[in-house]
């Protein structure tokens, strides 16, 4: 007998309110692109052509798929322990930091069988970890909760980037003259996180693959590891978890450990994926929206790849669409926050009537 | 008890308007479902004027539901009430109150830091305050009732029973045509209890009607003029002579032919089945030593405990709850470190040690507190029988379900724990089952020689009190030592060996469990032995 099994009407229930959330705001969005006199089909076909419209644009939502499923990934296992990751971005930032140190730091570049990628990689994970594992600790040492700490991390993960591509002393690239920018040098070609297809007419990267690696691993350990198991009882209940021989505190810390690790990683591919060198606006916002992706997915890392492909797309798309038909892109924020209040004003009714 | 029968005899005057009942509320047909589960069904119930009404019933029998539905906090799902010949149905509990409907709830809902007086008058017309006026008020409308209270006492600086006193004048300055009063008295010293008894029927002697939820059979003897016992959510049987009718009341109530009304959990039978531990000092296998311990606050919660638990005793703690029980306990699940002091097992000394090392000495812990602190109620009921014993069902990290279902459900088995699956919600089960999966987890701590079970039977039905202390006499007789606390004296004079008496932090009397000894032991739980 499996105890994880639920019946087809139970996945349903889970998978049918995020539908139809989803669909709901979806009319809502082709109502105010009416509302606004833009030209539907226009706005249609520029919103298909940047989602969909060649190997480009595909590759291109596919790596926005994978930051934000990271980030996603990442605060789905800190939320079994009941604990709300919003630190995202500062901790893509940290990624980002340290992928760039490592990638310009010259004897990394000349690593053998692909380490000169994987190390920074690997660097950007730990730096993005310790900066979440920095709220774990105050959470436990001092009871100062989470969301605050990884929030008000992040603005300070935010503005380390930003001195650090401003300043000399630490990765702004030589300044030859007034005229160069505040970002790093770009990275060597040897960090660069290999394409899948080789060309870069559809860049997608080692990224995805890694990445739904991580997920069916992240799903395993959740369901079937002793480790998930524990996570869940701190979560639930940490008083009962403590007598039952539970480390609660080292459980608090190693869960946003991994999910700022999880955000650091998607900073190191965002860098030696796309971006390749270090410049202030690094992130613009992918762990905010990773977030959201998480919160959509109702901890599920199913949820999660799901929602990410969803957010991924559309924000390519709607980008597009400004471009080509003049309709913000400013909408797919607002769809996408229509989304989250759907959703979870369906859980709210759905928990309630679970209580009852 | 005999002070209890001895009220109710010198009972002024029958109470007005028996002779023709006045109903002051009446309920017909009324069922309430939740989901899938029938709380009540078809309820024909009155309440008249002048009477004091008992509610009788176990745990789950819908009693609480009843009440809730009268007071407003439930909306019926048949049925219908009428009240003094109006159609009665309370959108909400203020409703209730406009329509003279009071409530006390066993959770009291008092400002400790304001005084009895801004207490009562919270919740009040906005206005200018009246305080001296309002102060005198309250005072004659509490002397009406025989009720003493001090309105500029701070609520914090008040004892349980006082605060349930505040509560009740809280109602009373409604003018309530029908006061309902949830377990009132599970909180209160045996001398407490006949004061409320005795103000219940001053209220009752007003003209108000009482609804009292008990399932005390002495208050019952005492107090009620009508009974009516529910069972599983039905009427199982009413009596307008309760005194007369106890033990058809109780046989109601449990639905067990064996069941009598002095012992309805049948614990007597258990007595004869084992022997009685030597008592010599090498038997030893518990110590406390010299245990003190003070709050956040700095406030003495525990002071100088010593004790010693032999091989196959069972020493029980006696107290009102709340003189530092929970502290004991607490700390003997290392969820608490003492202030001072030393406690061992088998010599090992545990004060310092963290609750996984003190599973490991052999200690079971049966918590006071089964949600918050024995259980996870969100987790199914496998993953809570081996709560803290999942390395043995995992390889490489990873939980083998399948053997630790197995494994869960042979447990289950052998201490008859009755759910649907393994793989139910903890927290869905009745709390008979939730406890014998506890004991099923305790009791099979690997070389287990000491338990601590605290309020082991609280909210269980009588059948389940009998299963979870047979179970704790059977692990006695393999020779663990056995600390047992519990608010219920006769439970503790059933099961124990030997009762210890707590009263605020200390122990203030030792004594054997015999019967004889009931009345010294209620002198030292309300500390009149200083």
């Amino acid at each position: 007998m499996n105890i994880s099994m639920s019946s087809p009407s139970a996945t349903l229930a889970r998978i049918g309110p995020p539908l139809l959330a989803v669909l709901a705001a979806l009319t809502v969005g082709l109502i105010v692109i009416v509302g606004m006199g833009a030209a539907l089909d226009k706005a249609l076909l520029a919103f298909w052509r940047g989602a969909f419209g060649n190997g480009y644009a595909i590759s291109a939502s596919l790596n926005r798929a994978v930051s934000l499923a990271l980030v996603g990934i990442g605060f789905v296992i800190a939320n079994r322990a009941a604990l709300t990751n919003v630190g995202g971005e500062g901790q893509i930032a940290m990624g980002g930091i340290a992928a760039t140190a490592l990638c310009l730091f010259p004897p990394i570049a000349g690593l053998p069988l692909g380490l000169a990628f994987v190390v920074p990689l690997l660097g950007a994970a730990l730096a993005g970890g310790a900066w979440g594992g920095i709220a774990g600790v105050l959470r436990t040492r001092s009871g100062t909760n989470e969301v605050i700490a990884t929030l008000l991390l992040s603005f300070i993960a935010t503005w380390l980037l930003y001195w650090c591509v401003q300043s000399e002393a630490l990765l702004r690239q030589p300044m030859t003259s007034s005229a160069t920018l505040p970002e790093s040098l770009p990275i060597p070609e040897a960090t660069h996180v290999p394409l899948l297809t080789g060309s870069y007419s559809s860049p997608v990267t080692l990224g995805l693959p890694i990445t739904i690696a991580l997920a069916a691993v992240a799903a395993l350990v959740l369901a079937r590891s002793l480790f998930g198991f524990r996570l869940s009882a701190v979560g639930l209940n940490p008083v009962g978890a403590a007598r039952a021989g539970i480390n609660v505190g080292g459980h608090i810390v190693s869960a946003l450990f991994i999910a700022g690790a999880f955000g650091g990683l998607a900073g190191g591919l965002m860098l030696q994926g796309e971006q390749f060198s270090l410049k202030a606006g690094f992130s613009s916002g992918y762990g905010f929206d990773g977030l959201v992706v998480g919160l959509l997915a109702r901890n599920s890392i199913t949820g999660v790849l799901a929602g990410a492909l969803l957010f991924g797309f559309m924000r390519s798309g709607g980008i597009a669409m400004e471009m080509g038909a003049g309709v913000p892109s400013a909408l797919v924020s607002i769809l996408q926050g229509l989304i989250v209040v759907l959703i979870a004003g369906v859980a709210y009714f759905q928990d309630r009537r679970s209580v009852r | 008890m005999a002070t209890l029968s001895a009220m109710k005899e010198a009972s002024v005057a029958p109470p007005p308007g028996r002779d023709q009942p006045v109903p002051r509320l009446t309920m017909s047909g009324v069922g309430k479902v939740f989901g899938a589960f029938t709380a009540l069904a078809n309820i024909d119930i009155a309440f008249h004027a002048g009477e004091v009404h008992c509610l009788l019933g176990e745990n789950g029998a819908g009693k609480s539901t009843l009440c809730n539905i009268i007071y407003g906090l439930h909306s019926p799902s048949s049925g219908a009430m009428v009240c003094d010949g109006v159609s009665y149905a309370p959108a909400n509990p203020k409703a209730a109150l406009a329509s003279g409907v009071a409530m006390v709830h066993q959770h009291f809902s008092l400002i400790p830091e304001l005084s009895v007086l801004d207490n009562l008058l919270m919740g009040q017309r906005f206005g200018r305050l009246d305080r001296r006026g309002e102060a005198a008020r309250i005072v004659t409308l509490a002397e009406t009732y025989g009720l003493s209270l001090d309105p500029h006492a701070l609520v914090a600086d008040l004892s349980v029973g006082q605060r349930q006193r505040v509560e009740i004048v809280k109602c009373l300055m409604h003018n309530p045509k029908i006061l309902i009063l949830d377990e009132p008295t599970a909180v209160l010293l045996p001398d407490e209890i006949t004061a409320l008894l005795e103000i219940c029927r001053r209220v009752a002697d007003s003209g108000s009607a009482v609804v009292m939820v008990t399932h005390k059979l002495a208050e019952i003897e005492a107090i009620a003029d009508r009974v009516t016992v529910l069972h599983r959510g039905i009427v199982a049987a009413r009596s307008d002579r309760p005194a007369a009718d106890m033990d058809g009341l109780v046989r109601a109530m449990i639905q067990r032919p064996d069941a009598t009304g002095d012992d309805p959990a049948g614990l007597a039978q258990l007595s004869t089945r084992r022997h009685r531990p030597s008592g010599k000092a090498a038997d030893e296998v518990a110590q406390l030593d010299g245990i003190s311990l003070r709050d956040e606050l700095g406030i003495a919660r525990l002071q100088d405990v010593t004790l010693s638990i032999a091989r196959g005793e069972i020493v029980g703690i006696a107290g009102v709850e709340g003189n530092g029980q929970t502290e004991l306990g607490n700390m003997l699940a290392g969820l608490l470190h003492a202030s001072d002091g030393r406690w061992f097992v088998e010599g090992q000394d545990l004060s310092k040690a963290s609750p996984r090392q003190i599973t490991e000495a052999g200690v079971g812990i049966v918590p006071e507190d089964r949600h918050r602190v024995g259980a996870v109620d969100r987790l199914s009921l496998a993953d809570n029988i081996f709560l803290n014993r999942m390395p043995q069902y995992s390889r490489f990290g990873i939980i083998d379900r399948r053997r630790q279902v197995a494994a869960a459900s042979t447990l289950a088995q052998q201490f008859d724990v009755r759910a649907a699956g393994m793989g139910v919600r903890f927290g869905s089960l009745s709390g008979g089952n939730q406890q014998k999966a506890v004991l099923a987890r305790e009791l099979t701590t690997p070389n287990l020689r000491f338990l601590l079970a605290a309020q082991p039977t609280r909210g269980l039905d009588v059948g389940a009190v009998k299963a979870v202390y047979s179970l704790i006499r059977d692990a006695a007789d393999t020779g663990v030592g056995v600390l047992l606390i519990s608010s219920e004296l006769d439970e503790l004079l059933a099961v124990a060996d030997r009762i210890v008496v707590l009263y605020r932090g200390q122990i203030v009397g030792e004594c054997t469990t015999d019967a004889s000894n009931r009345e010294q032991i209620g002198i030292w739980m309300s500390g009149k032995h200083t």
